[in-house]
């Protein structure tokens, strides 16, 4: 029950931002940002660091020496607070930076680019409402695809087309700001619910 | 009339939280239960677990933390049951590094509950977080015990009897992602784009409209969007498999389904709002021009 206390009382205190910015709602926001970076450290160490670096050189040393490389490596990024040897971070941040520019070149190529281009030339048979999907979804993809070629003026019917594509991209602000209210709703229909159900129902014993 | 538009214009903020604070408790207090409809994304997703054969394994990657958990709780839970109920053996994993964890091992503790003749390490485990993102996403397509070499408890890979011939995505029939942010992004644009593994996202309601181009380019099989595709998705079991009719029919516990009875009432608030202030912006508007020309 104390911890249902503890959550009342903070979800409380977050929410009396509302009425105004409060010295309990920045108490709050202060332990939910330092609890937050604490439960992280303490994941990371014990089920990424230990079992994947730690257990694997203790128990058997040689078949992963390896792994030293690695840790050494993840190492060298905290040496950017020895001002002497600051520099040295920058060879971990290299290799960081490297991998994962090369595995989302290769990801948004292949994962998003192709697939897409592909999604947006359905083919169009016969007069069917898939057919006529298709052919918005095309002429959409086009219309904002003009719009934001900037390398000539938009007027005339290119100017035209461009602005169909400012409709088309309404749109679809409109269906991200709907569902935007949504999840934030949900969120206080979460909170709200707690707060009857999880602790003020308990309070009245019912 | 000007002055009381203008007054009504000018309304202190802390009304209108006031009002969409009651137009959410309300629902709360007393259910409405109003109906909820069923779209395809919805139905994708569920029919892509009924289409698997028995026996199957199925990877539930927990990427969001406690802040989403109103959405992701409730996809979590009927995405296990379904899971359970179809005698399906459930992988659990988690990549979402504020929270995922715990998340993820409350709804299997939860789930676990529920199906006692289901035993830890034989028809599910938890093997825990890990650190990395896309890295360890890799690593899984060619060596998953390389990224796992424990469960979440500490036990061996090796000794888990439902990993035993577990190398990579080959050996599972689907993963269910459960997303806040961009982890439900790189299931569908690495794993499903590179190496073919069928992929549900059940994402916040901020992040759904993106994975639709996923849906509609067919890197993901199904897309469970927010709360209300939770409460579709709770609707869908409910229908084929009427024994979890009493878990969501619990009084003080909040499904997805009840949920939306909350939503649909702030979403009307919502709405109210918006026609209100727009008729007040037009009627400044003319009163200001009335005044500029007289």
């Amino acid at each position: 029950m104390i911890q249902a206390w503890i959550a009342a009382f903070l979800t409380l205190a977050i929410m009396s931002f509302l009425y105004k910015d409060n010295p309990v709602f920045r108490f709050a926001e202060n332990l939910f940002a330092g609890v937050s970076l604490g439960y992280f450290v303490g994941i990371v160490l014990n089920q990424t660091l230990k079992p994947n670096l730690y257990t694997p050189l203790v128990t058997d040393f040689r078949g992963n020496w390896d792994l030293l490389i690695a840790g050494g490596i993840g190492i060298l990024l905290y040496f950017r607070y020895i001002p002497k040897v600051a520099w040295m971070s920058r060879f971990a941040l290299a290799i960081y930076i490297g991998y994962y520019v090369g595995v989302n070149m290769l990801q948004k190529l292949q994962g998003e680019v192709l697939p897409q281009m592909q999604s947006a030339l359905k083919p169009i048979n016969g007069f069917n409402a898939a057919s006529l999907n298709n052919l918005i979804v095309f002429i959409g993809v086009l219309a904002v695809l003009c719009y934001f070629f900037f390398s000539k003026k938009h007027e005339g019917a290119f100017g035209r087309f461009a602005t169909l594509g400012i409709w088309f991209l309404m749109v679809s602000f409109g269906a991200a700001f709907g569902y935007t209210v949504m999840g934030r709703v949900s969120l206080l229909i979460g909170r709200l619910n707690f707060l009857v159900n999880g602790w003020l129902m308990h309070l009245l014993g019912r | 009339m000007a002055d009381i538009v203008r007054k009504l214009a000018a309304i202190d903020p802390r009304i209108i939280y006031l009002v969409m604070g009651l137009a959410v408790l309300f629902p709360i207090l007393v259910p409405i239960g109003l109906r909820v409809t069923i779209t395809p994304p919805t139905q994708s997703a569920f029919d892509a677990i009924e289409k698997i054969a028995e026996g199957s394994r199925v990877l539930v990657s927990f990427d969001y933390g406690p802040s989403t958990s109103a959405e992701n709780d409730p996809m979590a839970a009927a995405i296990l049951r379904h899971c359970f109920a179809r005698n399906l053996k459930v992988v659990s994993i988690a990549l979402f590094p504020v929270g995922g964890d715990s998340v993820a091992r409350d709804q299997m503790l939860l789930a676990a509950k529920e199906f006692p003749d289901k035993k830890d390490t034989v028809d599910y485990v938890n093997l825990g977080y890990k650190d990395g993102g896309q890295a360890p996403m890799k690593l899984m397509a060619t060596d998953f015990k390389a990224v796992f070499p424990t469960d979440a408890a500490g036990r061996p890979y090796d000794s888990l009897p439902i990993m035993q011939d577990v190398k990579s995505y080959k050996d599972f029939a689907i993963a269910e992602t459960l997303a806040t942010g961009i982890i439900g992004e790189w299931w569908a644009n690495l794993v499903n784009a590179q190496f073919h593994l069928d992929v549900v996202i059940g994402a916040t309601a901020v992040s759904a409209p993106k994975y639709y181009a996923y849906l509609n380019s067919g890197n993901a099989v199904g897309l469970i969007g927010g709360l209300k595709g939770a409460s579709e998705y709770e609707k869908l079991l409910v229908e084929k498999y009427p024994q979890f009719e009493g878990a969501y029919k619990q009084a003080g516990v909040l499904t997805a389904t009840k949920g939306m009875d909350a939503q649909n009432i702030a979403h009307l608030a919502i709405v109210f709002f918006i026609l209100i202030g727009n008729v007040f912006y037009v009627l400044m508007k003319r009163s200001r021009r009335a005044g500029d020309a007289a």
